[in-house]
């Protein structure tokens, strides 16, 4: 493979994921928006690629540069839940920090995502927390322990899935809370059968 | 607990995490062997209110106040973002004039922030009187973005498109006296926090984050500037009107000092960026175009235009913490925003903690963990547990504050001799 010069265009970017992982990206878009009264640009891109080659696009956002991965954003689409990894590379060069939207689609029937964190360490929070809020399984995950939520919210309910895993019957019941220890908001949803 | 031939090696000993003063309580657990940390492993979430949930469930101008209230001292950061994010989504462009007012606000943020920041550091390690001293001077620009906004925390700036409240010719004078108050304070603060001997003893290789850690792992702002990466979104990514400016990352080797990621070297990012602060608000003053603050003026107008708005968006800041980001997305069915991820930078420096906590003393977690700057005030009281004998040993924040306090003494009692 070539030597790669940092910092890299956005054309430079598309060539690069182009051979690395050739077919299996399903949707590639550059982006670049206007900032300042000079006018200067700052660069995304945002791409999808196949739950299989997932593992293989991390690796080469890595290999570019030690990526910062930012964050990952996560939300039910009904048939398949979206997962998007903010990375950004590029930095430490003024003005040429890129940000890269990595999206993959997880369906329903088999929510699972292999993890990043033997390439990228500092994934590990990010992934624990997509765990507890969608319902995923990160296969691997060095430490599957809850993060943000209290150990008394029940098992199968995940706040960011709008299916019936999720969380809306239980929201109409939060003030409740001292009953909620007692009994699970969610079981006496079910007996009312919500309202 | 770890085991060798029969007798116990380390005590778990968990810190935190209730406190009614507290804005974010939190807890670590740490494993120690005599007075040595050997793990940590922090646990947040005991406040989590679950203010993407609420997001959700509004619609895209009614979620700017509800950003504005994750942080009370970071407030302009995530109602930045936010609308960053959705203007991003729905190709709103703000004005000239409202990207530099934005600017002026967000630094002067940076500056209440750090300066607050050095007075926590200060009482962590027993000088009350610094605390004092810094929260007195933290006034001034709480006095100035009062009078800019309105307000003294939450200032209900922002809007899409631009701002809500201009910043008028006669309010210059103003702005002119606050940054040379500080201007005139700096070579003060430097020598308390840099020159001070004693505070060298206890900041001075203390929570080491080593550049390869804090690459690895994702830190961000100054804590991981210390250590000499060069991670600055205003620079890598110039959002609002830093793209126009003069600004340089600032890490310790730029003024002459090593980039070791101790707490000695992140207090000096610190101070450093509140004169880089100073420099950026008097850049912007004269910079300053002419014309409207917002392009959006007509609020039913542009709440009818979100509604049924279709697009993602990311609105990414440095803010005094770090890096932090925003991810909007609008959906045309949907009038309530579709998806909102909000992440703050204390979440990327959690991970810091273990590789800057370990092989330090017990006395050192309260300055360790400040070292970051989180989003929690102080330690609120901890407990040590002889797993042998299940027998607890409680130690209240006074307690731990005061090993602290003595570790000090201690050292003040060697620079004599």
């Amino acid at each position: 493979m070539n030597e790669i010069e940092l910092p890299m265009g956005l054309d430079e970017f598309g060539a690069y994921f182009k051979e690395r992982l050739g077919e299996q990206i399903l949707n590639f878009k550059k982006e670049k928006i206007e900032k300042g009264v000079d006018k200067n640009e700052i660069k995304f891109i945002w791409m999808t690629v196949e739950k299989e080659a997932f593992r293989e696009a991390v690796r080469a956002i890595a290999e570019i540069q030690i990526p910062h991965l930012s964050v990952a954003s996560g939300s039910d689409k009904g048939e398949f839940v979206e997962l998007i990894y903010h990375f950004e590379v590029n930095f430490s060069y003024p003005g040429e920090e890129t940000t890269i939207n990595l999206k993959v689609h997880l369906s329903k029937d088999d929510l699972t995502i292999p993890t990043i964190t033997d390439i990228i360490p500092g994934a590990l929070t990010t992934e624990r927390e997509k765990q507890e809020f969608l319902g995923i399984d990160v296969i691997d995950i060095p430490d599957d322990r809850r993060l943000w939520l209290d150990e008394n919210y029940p098992e199968d309910r995940y706040p960011w899935r709008w299916d019936e895993k999720g969380m809306e019957d239980m929201s109409r019941h939060i003030h409740e809370n001292e009953e909620t220890l007692e009994e699970p908001v969610a079981e006496r949803s079910k007996k009312e059968g919500g309202d | 607990m770890d085991e060798k031939d029969g007798e116990e090696t380390t005590y778990e000993v968990p810190i935190g995490p209730i406190h009614p003063a507290l804005k974010e309580p939190f807890l670590i657990k740490f494993k120690l062997d005599g007075e040595e940390i050997v793990d940590a492993d922090p646990h947040p979430g005991m406040n989590h209110r679950g203010i993407e949930f609420m997001g959700m469930h509004r619609n895209p101008v009614k979620v700017i106040p509800l950003s504005e209230r994750i942080c009370g001292i970071c407030s302009i950061v995530h109602q930045h973002m936010y609308t960053t994010a959705v203007e991003h989504a729905v190709d709103i462009v703000p004005t000239n004039r409202a990207r530099y007012i934005r600017t002026i606000m967000m630094e002067l943020e940076r500056i209440h922030s750090h300066v607050l920041w050095a007075g926590v550091a200060a009482h962590e390690i027993g000088f009350d009187t610094h605390l004092h001293f810094t929260w007195k001077i933290r006034e001034k620009v709480m006095d100035l973005l009062e009078k800019i906004s309105g307000n003294r925390v939450n200032y209900s700036m922002w809007t899409f498109g631009g701002v809500r409240r201009d910043i008028t010719e006669d309010m210059h004078p103003d702005i002119d006296e606050t940054l040379d108050y500080y201007l005139d304070l700096y070579d003060k603060l430097e020598d308390i926090f840099l020159g001070d001997p004693s505070i060298r003893h206890r900041t001075k290789n203390i929570g080491i984050l080593t550049e390869e850690d804090a690459m690895k792992l994702c830190g961000v702002g100054p804590t991981v500037r210390a250590s000499g990466v060069k991670k600055d979104v205003r620079i890598d990514q110039p959002y609002a009107a830093y793209g126009d400016l003069d600004i340089d990352y600032v890490i310790p080797s730029r003024y002459d000092y090593e980039d070791v990621g101790d707490v000695f070297s992140k207090t000096l990012v610190r101070l450093k960026e509140v004169v880089q602060s100073i420099n950026i608000i008097r850049q912007c003053v004269e910079k300053m175009p002419e014309g409207e603050i917002t392009s959006e003026p007509n609020m039913a107008a542009l709440l009818n235009k979100l509604k049924s708005a279709e697009g993602e968006g990311v609105g990414r800041i440095e803010a005094p913490r770090g890096e932090a980001m925003h991810y909007v997305r609008l959906v045309e069915d949907n009038e309530d925003v579709d998806c909102w991820k909000v992440r703050a930078s204390t979440y990327n420096n959690l991970a810091t903690y273990a590789p800057m906590f370990l092989g330090e003393q017990i006395a050192d977690i309260p300055i360790i963990a400040a070292s970051i700057d989180p989003c929690i005030g102080c330690m609120d009281r901890a407990e040590i547990v002889d797993v042998n004998t299940g027998e607890k040993e409680e130690y209240t924040d006074e307690e731990l504050h005061e090993l602290s306090v003595q570790k000090t003494e201690r050292m003040l009692g060697g620079i004599d001799e």
